[in-house]
C-alpha cells in the first residue's frame, strides 16, 4: 500500500508493523506527533501494544529497560532534551545488551532556545553503545525501524533511528507500507537469550568487580564490531523480500572521482542534485551518503573513496573545541590508511538553517581550489 | 549458599552480568522491621447502619453478579431489604467516603434492587427445625418486632408476636404510605418471618385483652409496642371536630385508603409524618399546606421527602405557629403567630422565637395535627424505668424487670425503621445471652461495628469469619490515584402530576446494568476486594499468588516491610505493624 505521509506517521507504521509489546514515552517537539499516533493506535484498540505514560524521558527508557528485560519487545522516541534526559539510561540499555530501538527526530540542543533541526543531540550520544542509523527520506524511516530490530535482537545492542526535524518529521511523502504479512515473513518474535523470569528468580545487571568490568565492556564492543556483517545480511534479506536496500553508506557520482562529497540525513538528498549538476558542468566529483554512524563504517567508505584526493564533510552538529563529530570520525578512521585524502570540514545549518544547494556547491568549489583546508574547521554559510 | 564461579576469560564469561543461580537462600525478610498484613477494617457505612448491614459485602456481590449471595449477605443481619432499600433514611449514604470524592454510593438503591431480585429466591426461607431452645413472647409486630423475632427464630426459639391490631407490621403498615412502600413488598417481607415458624397472634394488646401475666410461659418477653399516641399542641380549639392527629388520620388512609377530609387540609408539624399525610391528601384530590414553626434548615423530616412533597404541590409555610383553632361555620381558623430563629436550643436547632404582634389568620376545612408520637407504657411494670417520655433500658434491651426487654420506638427518641431493626436484632442476641446465662454486654462488645452502637449478628454465630478491625476507615486513608470520578446512577420517579393520582410507587428501581455500575463505583472502604494492586506493586514479589487465586498471604521470607502494599491499596485493606524485636 503506497500512502502518502509524514516521517513521524512512517515511524508510527514502522512501530505498529514491528509488533511492539511496549512503548513507552515523553512528548518532545518534534518528535510529539509519534507519540500521539502511537498512543491514538493503542487507545482505540487497533494496537494491542501497551503505552506506558511516564513523567519524563529517564523514566521512559527506565521502563523500557525493564520490559526489555522481561522479554518484550519495546519502543521509544525522544528529541533534543529528551534524548540527553535520557543520558543515563541509554548507557543501561546497551550495558544491558537490550535491542531497544529508539527513534530521535533530530533537534538542536539549547540555549538559546531551539526547536529546528540538527544533530548535536544524537550525536552527543555517540559514546553510550548504541548503534545509530540516519535516514534520507520517509521511505527509509519505515524500512530502517523494521531493520532495526533485526539488528538489535541478533546483535543485542539497542538502535537509535534518526530522523531529521520537519525536514522529515513534518513533510509527507509517497511511502510504500508494506503487509503485515510480509513483515512477519522478514521479521521473527523477539526471542532473549535471558529474561526475567519469576519462576527462575535471577539477578540481573549485578555488580561487576575491577575482575571482570573490563571483560564486559569487551564483549559489547565485538557485539558492535558484528553489526557490519549482520547489518548487510539483514539489508540483503529486507532488499529481495521489499526491493529496497541502503546500506551502511551509499555513493553515488562519477566513478573515480577526485573530491568525494560526504552527507548524512536530508542534505543528501539536496547534494544528489548538486552533485549531478557539477558532474554536468564537467566535474570530477561524487557524493557519500553516511547512514550508519556507530558502529562508524570505517571499511566501507575505505572502499568507496579510492583515488579520492579530497573528502569533503558536510556536519549539521558541532563538538566545540574540535569541529564537525563526522569529520573528526572520518580522520581517526583515514589515520591508518595508506591513502589519505585531505578532510575538509564544513559545519552548517545548524538550529535549522537551511543547507541549500549553493552552500553545498560553494563547499565543494572551495575544496576544488584548495590543495589543502585553510583551516580546521570551515564554517558554511556563516554571517561575518 | 551459592558457588563462587572463577571465571578464566572472556569466553566462559555471560553477555551480561547476570546470576545463573537465585537469592532464594538469603532471606531478605530478616531486614524487616515492620510487618504489612491483610486486615479488613470498618467501612463508614456500616458502622452508620443502625440495621449493622454488611453493606460492602453485599454490594461486592452484586458487581459480582450474584444477587442471591447479595440477598443472603443482607438478610444475615436484617430481614427487610425491600423495605429499607425504600424507606431508610439512609445514613450510610451521608458517611459514605465516596460522597468526599463525587457522590456516595447509592446505597439505598442497591439494596431495593436486591431486594426486588429477591421473590424468586422466596423458598429458601424455611421453617427453623431442630430442638427449641425456650418460649420467646414479643409485643408488637412492627420492625422491631419483627426483626427480633427472626433473629431470635433463627437462634431456635419458639417466638410468639402479640400484635394489637389486626395485620402485622406496625407502624411500617399504618404509619407508612404505600407511595412509599407497596404493601405487597411489606407482606412478601412479613412472610419470611412466618415461614420460619414464628408465630403472630393479632388483635390481641397488652394492657387490654392481654396482660403480663398472660405471659408468664414465656421464658422472655420483648417489648416493641410503638409509640402511637400524637402528641398535644395544648392550644384552644385542638380537641375540635375536624381536628384530626397525623398519625391516626394516616392508620385510616393506609389501612381502608380513605378519612373524612374536607378539601382545604392544613397539617401542623415537620416531621415525616407531616409529610406523610400532606402527600397522602393530596392523592385524594384535595390541597394540602403544612405549617412549621422553624425553617426548612431545622425541619426533620427527610430532605428527599420534602422535595417530593413540594413537587407533588404541597405547601409548606416556615415559621409559622398556630395558637388557637376557631371554628367559624364548617370552616377552621388558624390564629397563628410569624416565628423567626433565636438562640440554639438543647437538640442544636434554633429555637423559635415569636414575633410579637404578628398574629394572621389561615383558613381550613381540616387541621391536622402532627407535631410527634408519645409512647403508651401503663401496662409497664414498676420495675420498668421510664424517662423524658421513653423507656430505660440498658444498652442490650434489657429493662429493670428480669427477663423484659423493650425496643423501638418505646426505647428511643431516633424512630426510625432502621434503628427499630437494630434494636430488635440487639435484643434477640441480648435474650440469646440472658437464657444461655451468657454476659450480653461482653457479647455485644465483640460485635460491635466500629465503635458501635449497631452490631453484627453475623460476627456473634460466625466469630472467626470476616474479621473486622473496628477502625472505621477515614477518606484521608484511602488512595485515590486509583478511582476515576463517576456520576452517581439514580433511580426514576414517576412524574409528580402522574403520582399524585394515586398510591402508587413513586420510585422504580435501578436497572441491572445501572445496579452494577452503582455497586462498581464502591471504593469498598477498608475491605479487600481482590484488585491486585499490592500484587503488582511488591517489588520483593512477596505478595503470593497461586495461579488464578489471590491468597492474602504475604511471604514474610522476603518481605522487607517496604509498606509500599499498604500506600498502594486503594482502600487501606492492608495494615503495617512494628516487627517484634
Amino acid at each position: 500500500m503506497r500512502k502518502v505521509i509524514t516521517g513521524n506517521q512512517a515511524v508510527a507504521y514502522g512501530v505498529i508493523l514491528s509488533r511492539v509489546d511496549v512503548i513507552s514515552a515523553y512528548p518532545i517537539t518534534p518528535q510529539t506527533t509519534i507519540v500521539e499516533e502511537l498512543s491514538e493506535l493503542v487507545a482505540s484498540g487497533r494496537s494491542k501494544t501497551i503505552f506506558l505514560k511516564v513523567e519524563s524521558e529517564h523514566s521512559a527508557m527506565a521502563a523500557l529497560i525493564g520490559a526489555s528485560t522481561g522479554g518484550v519487545r519495546c519502543f521509544t522516541a525522544t528529541s533534543s532534551h529528551g534524548l540527553a534526559y535520557m543520558h543515563e539510561m541509554l548507557h543501561w540499555a546497551s550495558g544491558a545488551r537490550l535491542p531497544i530501538v529508539l527513534v530521535n527526530v533530530n533537534r538542536a540542543i539549547g540555549p538559546p532556545w531551539n526547536i529546528w533541526g540538527d544533530q548535536s543531540d544524537s550525536l552527543s550520544q555517540r559514546d553510550t553503545g548504541w548503534i545509530q542509523l540516519y535516514c534520507e527520506n520517509n521511505q527509509e524511516v519505515l524500512d530502517t525501524i523494521l531493520q532495526a530490530y533485526r539488528i538489535a535482537e541478533s546483535v543485542k545492542l539497542p538502535v537509535m533511528v534518526v530522523l531529521d526535524a520537519y525536514v522529515l518529521s513534518h513533510t509527507a511523502e509517497a511511502v510504500e507500507i508494506p503487509t503485515m504479512e510480509e513483515v512477519d515473513q522478514f521479521l521473527p518474535p523477539f526471542c532473549p537469550e535471558y529474561l526475567i523470569d519469576t519462576q527462575e528468580p535471577r539477578a540481573f545487571s549485578a555488580i561487576a568487580t575491577p575482575e571482570c568490568f573490563l571483560e564486559f565492556r569487551y564483549k559489547t564492543q565485538k557485539a558492535m564490531e558484528q553489526v557490519p556483517e549482520v547489518a548487510r545480511k539483514v539489508d540483503d534479506e529486507f532488499r529481495s523480500r521489499f526491493g529496497r536496500g541502503y546500506g551502511a553508506i551509499e555513493r553515488y557520482g562519477k566513478e573515480g572521482a577526485e573530491i568525494i562529497l560526504m552527507t548524512s540525513g536530508t542534505v543528501t538528498s539536496t547534494s544528489r542534485i548538486v552533485i549531478r549538476k557539477l558532474i554536468g558542468n564537467g566535474h570530477s566529483v561524487a557524493g557519500i551518503k553516511i547512514k550508519r554512524f556507530r558502529p562508524f563504517p570505517s571499511e566501507e567508505i575505505h572502499e568507496e573513496i579510492q583515488g579520492a584526493k579530497k573528502l569533503v564533510v558536510i556536519d549539521r552538529n558541532l563538538s566545540a573545541g574540535v569541529g564537525g563529530v563526522f569529520a573528526q570520525e572520518l580522520r581517526a578512521s583515514l589515520y591508518s590508511s595508506e591513502e589519505r585524502p585531505q578532510v575538509f570540514g564544513f559545519i552548517s545549518g545548524l538550529g535549522g538553517r537551511d543547507i541549500t544547494p549553493e552552500l553545498i556547491e560553494e563547499a565543494v568549489h572551495h575544496a576544488a581550489e584548495h590543495s589543502r583546508p585553510e583551516e580546521e574547521i570551515l564554517w558554511l554559510g556563516l554571517k561575518k | 549458599m551459592t558457588e563462587q564461579i572463577h571465571f578464566k576469560g572472556v569466553s566462559d564469561m555471560p553477555m551480561i552480568s547476570i546470576s545463573f543461580g537465585n537469592m532464594d537462600w538469603n532471606k531478605t525478610g530478616a531486614w524487616r522491621s515492620q510487618r504489612p498484613f491483610y486486615e479488613d477494617k470498618t467501612p463508614p457505612c456500616s458502622a452508620a447502619c443502625p440495621a449493622g448491614n454488611d453493606i460492602v459485602a453485599f454490594i461486592r456481590k452484586i458487581t459480582e453478579g450474584d444477587l442471591e449471595g447479595s440477598w443472603n449477605v443482607i438478610k444475615e443481619e436484617n430481614p427487610f431489604p425491600g423495605i429499607c432499600g425504600r424507606v431508610c433514611f439512609h445514613p450510610c449514604e451521608a458517611k459514605c467516603n465516596r460522597g468526599k470524592y463525587d457522590e456516595s454510593i447509592g446505597i439505598h438503591a442497591l439494596e431495593r434492587f436486591v431486594a426486588d431480585h429477591a421473590p424468586n429466591l422466596n423458598e429458601k426461607m424455611q421453617k427453623v427445625t431442630g430442638v427449641r431452645e425456650g418460649k420467646i413472647a414479643i409485643v408488637g409486630s412492627g420492625p422491631a418486632g419483627l426483626s427480633c423475632a427472626y433473629h431470635l427464630a433463627r437462634l431456635q426459639y419458639d417466638v410468639t408476636v402479640f400484635e394489637s391490631s389486626s395485620s402485622t407490621g406496625g407502624m411500617l403498615r399504618m404509619g407508612i404510605p404505600s407511595y412509599r412502600l407497596p404493601r405487597d413488598v411489606l407482606d412478601q417481607e412479613i412472610s419470611r418471618i412466618v415461614a420460619l415458624g414464628v408465630e403472630f397472634r393479632t388483635g390481641i394488646a397488652l394492657g387490654e385483652n392481654l396482660s403480663l401475666d398472660g405471659l408468664r410461659d414465656y421464658q422472655a418477653i420483648f417489648i416493641a409496642s410503638g409509640a402511637h399516641r400524637s402528641r398535644s399542641l395544648h392550644i384552644p380549639g385542638e380537641k375540635g371536630k375536624d381536628v384530626l392527629s397525623g398519625l391516626g388520620l394516616l392508620k385510616k388512609i393506609n389501612l381502608a385508603k380513605k378519612g373524612k377530609l374536607g378539601n382545604k387540609i392544613a397539617i401542623i408539624g415537620g416531621g415525616n409524618t407531616a409529610i406523610d399525610v400532606a402527600r397522602s391528601v393530596i392523592r385524594m384530590g384535595k390541597k394540602a399546606t403544612i405549617l412549621y414553626r422553624r425553617s426548612k434548615e431545622e425541619m426533620p423530616a427527610f430532605e428527599d421527602e420534602i422535595v417530593e412533597a413540594i413537587e407533588e404541590g404541597v405547601k409548606i409555610r416556615y415559621l409559622v405557629n398556630p395558637v388557637r383553632i376557631q371554628q367559624r361555620d364548617s370552616l377552621k381558623r388558624l390564629e397563628c403567630l410569624r416565628m423567626k430563629l433565636g438562640e440554639t436550643d438543647e437538640t442544636g436547632r434554633r429555637r423559635p422565637v415569636p414575633v410579637p404582634n404578628s398574629n394572621f389568620f389561615i383558613e381550613a376545612d381540616s387541621v391536622i395535627i402532627a407535631a410527634g408520637e408519645e409512647i403508651e407504657a401503663s401496662f409497664l411494670p414498676k420495675g420498668v424505668e421510664r424517662k423524658e417520655g421513653i423507656i430505660l433500658t440498658r444498652r442490650d434491651g434489657s429493662t429493670g424487670v428480669k427477663g423484659i426487654f423493650a425496643g423501638g420506638d418505646l426505647t428511643s427518641n431516633q424512630r426510625t425503621v432502621a434503628h427499630a431493626i437494630g434494636s430488635g436484632k440487639k435484643a434477640a442476641l441480648a435474650m440469646d445471652c440472658y437464657l444461655r446465662g451468657k454476659d450480653s454486654e461482653e457479647a455485644i462488645q465483640q460485635i460491635l461495628i466500629g465503635e458501635g452502637p449497631s452490631l453484627s449478628i453475623f460476627r456473634y454465630l460466625h466469630p472467626e469469619e470476616r474479621k473486622m478491625n473496628p477502625h472505621v476507615v477515614a477518606f484521608e486513608e484511602l488512595n485515590m490515584d486509583y478511582f476515576e470520578p463517576s456520576k452517581r446512577q439514580r433511580q426514576s420517579k414517576v412524574l409528580a402530576k402522574k403520582r399524585i393520582r394515586g398510591f402508587e410507587e413513586v420510585t422504580s428501581p435501578l436497572t441491572e446494568d445501572r445496579a452494577v455500575k452503582e455497586a462498581e463505583r464502591c471504593f469498598s472502604c477498608g475491605t479487600c476486594n481482590e484488585c491486585e494492586n499490592c500484587y503488582v506493586f511488591c517489588p520483593d514479589i512477596s505478595v503470593v499468588k497461586t495461579g488464578e487465586i489471590f491468597s492474602h498471604q504475604v511471604d514474610y521470607d522476603f518481605c522487607k516491610g517496604c509498606g509500599i502494599c499498604l500506600s498502594e491499596c486503594p482502600r487501606g485493606a492492608i495494615s503495617l505493624r512494628e516487627e517484634a524485636r
